[in-house]
């Protein structure tokens, strides 16, 4: 009986460990392991096998404290992921709880409107912004505010430190991020039985009230889960950020986070010191780990994923 | 305790694009009165509902509640309460929090909130359910909380969307009663929707018929079960429903496939009057006896036949593919392909016009 189910666990979960093997723990061990080398400019031959213990991490842990591009860097970070955090996942429940109550077809166009900038390609749409927020003339908004009258001279808006930069960075992949909150929550709402809603409206309730009361309370499983998925994935996101800090629209050190700065590090131009950029990617994981377990702990994820639909043997 | 509330519907219709939900709709429904909403489903009686309520806008026509028109009235201020099929509780909040919600929207104050919940849930008896969430109560209480909701801020009017069908069969017959002596006591306008005939029967002070969003008889229950205006309303109540078979009328008689039977007394002189040659004959299975040996009647077989304790349902087949269902007493022997004469007790018989299905005593 037991040896059974083991066999029918293990030919369901065999795939998943296959991919997650290959796909994450391997390289999760090879990055742990290339942290404490001395890797550089991929020179495998030379460097792979010299381990220097915790050389890479002490050289990190002295620029946070001391380099003062790091420590923009880290204060990027933090900014970034939690206000684009915020504006993702609230801005996803406002959206669905809006398009709740209008009617289909309007709803419909709104989602597909703001679907738009996850669907087009990360470099037109960076491209977009790219020209909006232009620090020239040339920039859509520059000119709209000097034809209004409302500034003379163009703003270099991502070159202004901190708060220029940030918002541009946060303004442009908080767009993207939306419709993901959007999306999930959209379809949980339509999940929701009508007769909750319609009873609540027979007994006075207003739009506002229904959902306050029923709806966010009804979706909070999904919020979780929106807000878990959005915090590791912003976490870990850069290809907008390495474009639009590439072509100069913002300012390196404020526009740059942990995520791109291992990118760069690893990969980018001049010497590529992958042994640092190991460092730094699995003190990423940490904290991505950590925070998505705090996210979990700390609301209950868990309670709520083991509760009982019925005995389970 | 209650406000007095008749409802008026003048010619209400309901479109939902191209397809007429409700179709010029009048009722009067008395204050006081319980009114039974009977029709199959997706006839509209849901609509017919949420119209009343005021989550729909009718597309044309008006609601009076007494003579104040409520058609643009929102929901809030119609004072109504509502019970859905499925009890709509909310899941997340406690009995106590759902009975009380209508009052918190009110604006209630605590003390208030707190007497008026306790004594809705004494009257329904689910006082000691009010720290329980919905899905720890069994289909019977989650229904009793479920009206409390809709009691506890004493409605003028009380809306039923099939609130029984979801319980098991004598759990239903045991609230059925409950739910008519509360409506009596409480002396609140109800509307109650169902599509179970006996329950429209057995509850209602008078039973509106509802198909294809268009309300084919009004009155009360004797009313609509033996006087019924059509083929449709007939066939709907009583269990099993009645006998339909094609007949022709030959002078002072009806030829029914071999058998011949004169025309019933009650309609002689309406059949004369309209020339009719063609009939839909239907007499209800309570209303006819199995006769051996010759007699007037219509000629059958017996084709099968169930006891069903006091008395037993005798299928005889009339032709080879007409087939009627007639009650016999309990200690009477058949046997499969017995020939038997069906006598129908003449005063119940009842004559419906081929084409448009209506009883011939309600033609003009
Ligand atoms: N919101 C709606 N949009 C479109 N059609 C609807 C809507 N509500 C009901 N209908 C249609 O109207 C008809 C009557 O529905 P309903 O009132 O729910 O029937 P009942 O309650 O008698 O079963 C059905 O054919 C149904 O499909
Ligand atoms: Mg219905």
């Amino acid at each position: 009986m037991k040896g059974k189910k083991l066999q029918t666990l293990s030919f369901f979960l065999s795939p998943m460990i296959i991919m997650v093997g290959l796909f994450y723990l391997i390289p999760l061990i090879f990055t742990i392991y290339i942290s404490f080398t001395k890797m550089k400019n991929w020179n495998t031959e030379k460097y792979l096998s010299e381990v220097v213990g915790f050389y890479n991490y002490q050289r990190l842990f002295h620029m946070f404290q001391h380099d003062p591009m790091i420590k923009a860097i880290l204060l990027t970070t933090v900014i970034f992921v939690g206000i684009t955090l915020i504006i993702n996942v609230l801005g996803g429940l406002l959206l669905a709880l809006g398009t709740f109550f209008v009617n289909e077809s309007s709803a419909s166009a709104i989602r597909l409107l703001w679907l738009l900038p996850r669907m087009s390609p990360i470099a037109v749409y960076s491209l977009v912004w790219y020209y909006f927020f232009h620090g020239s003339d040339i920039g859509t908004l520059n000119s709209i505010l000097m034809k209004l009258g409302a500034i003379s001279t163009p703003i270099p808006w991502g070159q202004m430190t901190p708060w220029g930069a940030w918002s541009v960075i946060i303004f442009v992949n908080g767009l993207v991020g939306v419709s993901f909150g959007m999306i999930v929550f959209t379809s949980s709402l339509n999940q929701i039985p009508k007769e909750l809603v319609i009873a609540a409206r027979v007994d006075g309730a207003s739009a506002w009230q229904i959902s306050r009361r029923i709806l966010i309370p009804l979706t909070k499983w999904h919020f979780l889960y929106v807000l878990t998925w959005q915090f590791l994935s912003l976490l870990t996101t850069y290809p907008h950020l390495f474009l639009l800090v590439e072509w100069d629209l913002v300012n390196r050190d404020y526009g740059t986070t942990l995520a791109l700065y291992v990118f760069n590090t690893a990969f980018g131009r001049g010497e590529q010191d992958q042994g640092l950029a190991a460092a730094a990617a699995v003190i990423l994981s940490i904290i991505g780990i950590l925070g998505g377990f705090v996210t979990l702990k700390v609301l209950q994820f868990e309670r709520m994923i083991h509760e009982p639909r019925g005995d389970i043997e | 305790m209650m406000g007095m509330v008749g409802i008026t519907l003048e010619e209400i219709t309901k479109k939902f694009g191209n397809f007429t939900a409700l179709n010029k709709i009048n009722l009067k429904i008395e204050d006081k009165e319980f009114m039974a909403l009977l029709g199959p489903s997706g006839s509209g009686k849901s609509t017919l509902l949420y119209t009343i309520a005021g989550i729909y806008k009718p597309s044309s026509g008006k609601i009076y509640f007494n003579d104040k028109d409520v058609t643009e009235t929102p929901p809030k201020d119609r004072n109504v309460g509502l019970v859905f099929q499925n009890w709509a509780l909310y899941p997340h909040m406690r009995v106590f929090k759902n009975i009380a919600f209508p009052l918190e929207l009110k604006k209630s104050s605590r003390n208030e909130i707190e007497k008026k919940v306790r004594e809705v849930a004494k009257m329904l008896h689910i006082d000691h359910l009010l720290d329980r969430y919905p899905w720890q109560l069994s289909g019977g209480q989650q229904q009793r909380v479920a009206i409390a909701r809709a009691l506890v801020k004493e409605p003028d009017v009380l809306l039923l969307d099939e609130p029984l069908s979801n319980l098991d069969a004598l759990l239903r017959l045991e609230v059925r009663a409950e739910l008519k002596r509360l409506q009596k006591e409480l002396g609140i306008t109800t509307i109650y929707v169902t599509h179970d005939q006996a329950e429209a029967l057995a509850m209602a002070d008078r039973i509106a018929i509802i198909r294809e969003g268009k309300i084919l008889q009004v009155g009360d229950p004797d009313e609509v079960y033996y006087k019924p205006m059509y083929k449709f309303v007939a066939g709907f109540l009583g269990s099993p429903p009645m006998n339909f078979i094609h007949a022709e009328v030959e002078g002072g008689n009806i030829r029914i496939y071999q058998s011949k039977i004169s025309v019933p007394k009650q309609y002689r002189e309406i059949i004369k009057r309209l020339e009719i040659t063609e009939v839909l004959f239907g007499f209800r299975p309570h209303d006819a006896e199995i006769i051996r040996g010759e007699r007037e009647g219509i000629k059958g077989e017996v084709y099968s036949f169930e006891p069903l304790g006091r008395e037993q349902i005798v299928t005889i087949a009339v032709n080879s593919d007409v087939f009627v269902k007639v009650f016999a007493p309990e200690g009477e022997h058949f046997s499969f392909g017995e020939k038997v004469t069906i006598v129908p007790n003449e005063e119940r018989v009842i004559l419906f016009d081929k084409k448009t299905e209506k009883a011939l005593e309600y033609f003009p």
